[in-house]
Formats: structure tokens, C-alpha cells, sequence
């Protein structure tokens, strides 16, 4: 491959363009009209605009892509991750355009991308799966046996339902006749339809996904897990490799699983399977995306391995250059998305132009990002600015780091994620590793969130009181941003 | 005779102090230009960005705070509004992003109160509820659920 397009935006078109560039391979870049000065398009080879903001016009105009892509001789297309990366459609064009797809075969990513028939199709290879019915129910004798052979509590849920409608959680076995009556005269009331599910309660679930990588050989490695379960509005904040909780022997046997995932359906390339894990340890398959993560950096850091310059090579036909026994873990790594969202306010996006923009630096701190002081933040696509990750040779010292790096990181002009993320390293749950997907909900409501915001404020206060008390009888002005040092 | 108090008013959150709790505050100024100061056995440390009078920007762990202090003087001067800052009335309500009208929760004619619901915005595939500052008459309602929107345009028009 001599030349490659990015099919992508933001961080991740630049981080996946310094790789291609690293590999002495040619970069395009391609982008919207307001995307014009970003920093992908600047960073380029070669630079196509593909015409208005909306995405549908722009970024997701495959047939414009493939036809740019043709014109300029590439060799390669690049998805990244949202946009076209776990489009079929998309994956097949580009072949039969003539071009490589980095990623895997666009049956694999149909496959996969049917949550009941990924389901099915890694049934066979004893992977195990939230235990329950995989039809729906309403005789309640045959039902009760089903729930006495999974165990309670279990979860009845409506199979018209949806959003949290029709859903109740059951302790113990007496109450259980009583409450599937209650279920399904409530399903039929709301939904029409009285037919419901039962499946095991997970009370205290953790999001746990393993990465893959796959050759066109026939080679499957998993580069051990990554923790996901700090998330607002199902969406993941913190990531961090490997988890806190894991036994050497559940992560080989979550490796494992993972593996045989990605195996049922030949998957090639960069791939990520998720698991849900109980508090028990027990994981359950979830889905599996047919893609390179946003939190991929933290694999990164963990294996020492760059993961695009393995899609790449992969995609060019060239068998892994190691193997299982290969990969180790080496230390441990945090990473925080920096969203234009005020955490204060339910995570509202919070847009605008950025005012001041001053970078962590230091060993261990990786920032991806691409944005500048002065830009606006466009409203158009995703609210994430950039991925803050730290390493640190364990656990602690990645935290630490973290803790650090965002003390330093300066964005002025809008509210951003940065203060919950140190509201999260400084957390006793998140210390000790002792948290599930209720993190948010548990710790930082609306209330909390102001009471914790309060408490710093009133810090600032008394320093400001003690400051002006000391010299309020000599009037001294303070600007440190006018001092030389600072202008550096 | 009350004891005299002084009020902060930080990042938004208005505290009150005693004023002889205060006198006996000592703060020290390290050397790399950071304020270390000890309260209730706590090393509060941060950075003194500005000070101006009474008006500060305090950095804490990054974050920075605008603090404004308020002494007996300007209690009272608060107190007769004197020193409260003009605020102007808005006689529109303006999308303040580009996004798509998803709900209007207003009819003309209503009468409506600070920090009521008026629209709904959807921009980055998320719904922004916009809030009025003041109280206020709808006059006129310019645009339809579904609708998609320009920042800056005119939304309801009021009275």
C-alpha cells in the first residue's frame, strides 16, 4: 500500500494518520466545509472536501469517498470508528471498488451487527451468554420452572417493551408467580402484547471488553481486557487496561472466549468483544464490534503494540508477527474522554469556541486530540475533544498520573468532562476498583454533583478570604498572567 | 449586636464567614508561586491567578473559581441595589446552537417565570432545554416542532 484515505474526523483521523505516516505510506485526508481548517486536513498528504456539515452529506457519502478515492489512486480506505466503520455496505464498495478495506469481510460486520444473530451464531462454541429464555413466555408453571433452573434474582422483561417499560427485577422464588402476573397483565395493558422474558438479574454489572486482533491466516490473538463500566447515558467516560478486579485465571478464560467469538464469524482485523461481568466475576458474551475502539489507546499502552499499524499490515495480507504467548501485560492505563459537556448539568453538551488551550505533556501522558486554541467546537458531530491517557507501572501510579495530567490540561471557553474525571481518580469505589455501570447514578447525580462543586468552591473562597485578610491593608494586585514567566 | 459577617460569593455559591474567624487566617506563599493555607488541619493549596481588591481567581487542582468578596459595606450596598449590575431584559429568545426544534413547551399569551421550560433544541443528537432568564409575556411563537433552526435565529419573540 502506498497510499492511504482516512475515512474519518478529528483525534482519530490525525491518530490513525500518524501511524499510516510512520509506516512511510502517503496520507488523504477528507473532510466537510467547516472542517476545512481541522487539524486531520492540515496534518494530510492530500485533502478532499466532500461538501456540507451534516454528515449524511458529507461524512457517510460513501459512493463520494470511493469516488475520491479512486481519482487520487488510493490503495487503502480506513473507516476509524463511528461514521463507516461498521457499515457492510460500505466495506463492500471499497472491494469492489478496487480498494483495500481496513477492517474485517462485510459479512463479519453484518454478522455481528444483529445482536440475536451473533447470538446465535457463537452459541455453538460455548460462549457463555446472560442465562434465560430465548423466546418469550406466558404459560407461568413452565416459566417458573425456567426461573428456578437460572436463579434469583432474575429480570422479567416485557418483549414489546423497551427504556426500562415493563421491566421488574425478582428476588426470590415465593414471589415470582405474583410478580409475572403483575408483568405480563402490565405488558398487555401498555404494549398490546402479554408475551414476556425472564433472564438472570445482573445487579451489579461491569462493562468488560476484550480487544481481538485477527489475520487473513487464520491467527486470532486477544490483547487482554480493558474496563468500561464508568459510563453517562450508556456511554463510556473512563476506560482503563487492564481491569482492576480480574483473576489471572478469569482474564485468560474471557481472553479465550473472546477469541472463539471472533473465530465464528472469521473475523480479520481489529475487533472488540464485550462482556458484561456480575459481581461474581461470572461474564456473560454481549456483542462484539467490528472496529478499532475509541479506547483502544489503553491496549496500547498495556501490550506496547500500535494497533492501526497491525490493521494495516494485516489488511495488506501479512500474518501476525506474534502470537498468544507473545503478549504480555506490562503496567496499567487510564483513559478519560474530554467531552464539551458540563458534568454539572446532567452532562449537557456545552459548546463554544475554545478560549485557552494549554496540553499535559510528560512520560506516561498521551493526548489524542485535535484541536487548537481559538476553534469552535462544531455541533454537527461527536462532543468528544480528545482522549486523555496515562501509564504508570501499576494501577495507582496510572491514577496518580491521571490526576496530574488533568490539573494541567487548561480548556477554557465551555464545560468539559475534565473535573468529573478527577472527581472519578479521586473516588474511594474507583481506588479500589469497586464500581459497576451505577457509578454515575450512585455517585454523581445532579445533587451530588452540585454538593461536590460546592465544597470546592468554598475552598476557593476561604483561600481568596485568607489572601485578601493578609494584605487587605496594603492593596496588592496579583496578575500571574501578565508575569513573562507564564508567556513562555 | 450581630456578629459581623462576610459573605464570598464563589463560583456561583454564595458563604458566609465570621469576620473574627478570618483575622486569624494565615496563608503562605511557596516559592513556584502556589498558596498553601491550613484550615481546619486541611492544606488547602491552589494558585492565586488574579486579585483585584476583593475580586479574585483562585486555581484549584486546575480549575478556576471567581470569587467576590463582600465585607459590611457592600452587604448594605447589595441591599439597597446599588451595586447590583443592570440586567437587561431580552425581548427574544435565540437558538443558541444550530439543532432542531423538538418540543415547544410555551403557547402565545402565556405569562412565564424565571427558569421556565420554553423549547426544546436538539443539537449532537442530544435535547438542550432552553430556560428563560426573567419573567416574561410570549408574543409570539416563530417557529414548529420539527422545525431545524440557525444559531442566532429568533425563536419566540416576548413582551
Amino acid at each position: 500500500m502506498k497510499k492511504i484515505l482516512v475515512a474519518n474526523r478529528g483525534e482519530i483521523a490525525l491518530r490513525i494518520m500518524r501511524s499510516i505516516k510512520k509506516m512511510g505510506i502517503k496520507t488523504v485526508a477528507v473532510y466537510s466545509e467547516p472542517d476545512r481548517n481541522a487539524m486531520h486536513v492540515r496534518f494530510a498528504d492530500e485533502a478532499v472536501c466532500l461538501g456540507e456539515a451534516a454528515s449524511s452529506q458529507s461524512y457517510l457519502n460513501m459512493d463520494k469517498i470511493i469516488d475520491f478515492a479512486t481519482k487520487l489512486g488510493v490503495d487503502g480506505i480506513h473507516p476509524g470508528y463511528g461514521f463507516l466503520s461498521e457499515n457492510a455496505i460500505f466495506a463492500e464498495k471499497v472491494t469492489k471498488a478496487g480498494i483495500t478495506f481496513i477492517g474485517p469481510e462485510p459479512a463479519s460486520i453484518t454478522l455481528m451487527g444483529s445482536k440475536l444473530a451473533a447470538k446465535d451464531c457463537v452459541k455453538q462454541y460455548d460462549i457463555p451468554m446472560v442465562p434465560g429464555t430465548d423466546q418469550a413466555i406466558t404459560d407461568i408453571p413452565e416459566a417458573q420452572k425456567i426461573a428456578a433452573s437460572i436463579g434469583f434474582p432474575i429480570l422479567i422483561k416485557a418483549s414489546a417493551g423497551g427504556g426500562g417499560k415493563g421491566m421488574r427485577v425478582v428476588e426470590k422464588a415465593e414471589d415470582f408467580v405474583e410478580q409475572m402476573d403483575r408483568a405480563i397483565s402490565e405488558a398487555k395493558s401498555a404494549f398490546g402484547d402479554g408475551s414476556v422474558f425472564i433472564e438472570k438479574y445482573v445487579g451489579s454489572p461491569r462493562h468488560i471488553e476484550v480487544q481481538v486482533l485477527g489475520d487473513k491466516h487464520g491467527n486470532i490473538v486477544h490483547l487482554f481486557e480493558r474496563e468500561c463500566s464508568i459510563q453517562r447515558r450508556h456511554q463510556k467516560v473512563i476506560e482503563e487496561a487492564p481491569s482492576g478486579i480480574l483473576t489471572e485465571e478469569k482474564r485468560q478464560k474471557i481472553g479465550e472466549a473472546a477469541v472463539k467469538v471472533a473465530k465464528s464469524c472469521n473475523y480479520v482485523g481489529a475487533g472488540t468483544v464485550e462482556f458484561l461481568l456480575d459481581e461474581n466475576l461470572d461474564f456473560y458474551f454481549l456483542e462484539m464490534n467490528t472496529r478499532l475502539q475509541v479506547e483502544h489507546p489503553v491496549t496500547e499502552f498495556i501490550t506496547g503494540i500500535d494497533l492501526v499499524e497491525e490493521q494495516i499490515k494485516i489488511a495488506r495480507g501479512e500474518k501476525l508477527s506474534f502470537s498468544q504467548e507473545d503478549l504480555k501485560i506490562n503496567g496499567h492505563a487510564v483513559e478519560l474522554r474530554v467531552y464539551a459537556e458540563d458534568p454539572l448539568n446532567d452532562f449537557l453538551p456545552s459548546i463554544g469556541t475554545i478560549t485557552k488551550y494549554e496540553k499535559p505533556s510528560g512520560e506516561g501522558v498521551r493526548l489524542d486530540d485535535a484541536y487548537e486554541e481559538g476553534m469552535d467546537i462544531p455541533i454537527y458531530y461527536d462532543p468528544m475533544i480528545a482522549k486523555l491517557v496515562t501509564f504508570g507501572k501499576d494501577r495507582a501510579t496510572a491514577i496518580q498520573k491521571m490526576k496530574e495530567a488533568i490539573a494541567a490540561y487548561k480548556i477554557e471557553g465551555f464545560a468539559t468532562t475534565l473535573p468529573f474525571g478527577l472527581f472519578v481518580m479521586d473516588h474511594e469505589a474507583f481506588q479500589t476498583a469497586n464500581f459497576d455501570t451505577h457509578f454515575v447514578k450512585k455517585y454523581f447525580s445532579k445533587e451530588q454533583a452540585q454538593a461536590w462543586q460546592k465544597g470546592k468552591a468554598r475552598k476557593a473562597a476561604l483561600m481568596a478570604l485568607a489572601h485578601w485578610n493578609a494584605n487587605k491593608d496594603t492593596l496588592k494586585t496579583i496578575n500571574i498572567e501578565n508575569r513573562n514567566w507564564k508567556k513562555r | 449586636m450581630p456578629e459581623q459577617k462576610i459573605i464570598v460569593n464563589a463560583g456561583g455559591f454564595d458563604f458566609e464567614f465570621e469576620k473574627d474567624k478570618i483575622a486569624k487566617f494565615e496563608i503562605v506563599n511557596n516559592k513556584d508561586e502556589n498558596f498553601s493555607f491550613l484550615y481546619e488541619n486541611q492544606n488547602i493549596k491552589g494558585n492565586i491567578i488574579s486579585a483585584d481588591n476583593k475580586k479574585y481567581i483562585i486555581e484549584l487542582d486546575g480549575e478556576r473559581f471567581p470569587v467576590q468578596i463582600k465585607n459590611e459595606l457592600d452587604q448594605v450596598l447589595d441591599q439597597m441595589g446599588l451595586n447590583k449590575p443592570k440586567t437587561t431584559k431580552i425581548n427574544a429568545i435565540k437558538a443558541p446552537m444550530p439543532g432542531l426544534v423538538i418540543e415547544i413547551c410555551v403557547t402565545e399569551g402565556q405569562e412565564i417565570i424565571e427558569n421556565d421550560k420554553v423549547l426544546i433544541l436538539e443539537a449532537m443528537k442530544m435535547e438542550n432545554v432552553i430556560k428563560i432568564p426573567h419573567e416574561a409575556v410570549v408574543k409570539k411563537i416563530l417557529v414548529k416542532t420539527g422545525q431545524a433552526v440557525e444559531k442566532g435565529q429568533t425563536l419566540i419573540e416576548l413582551a
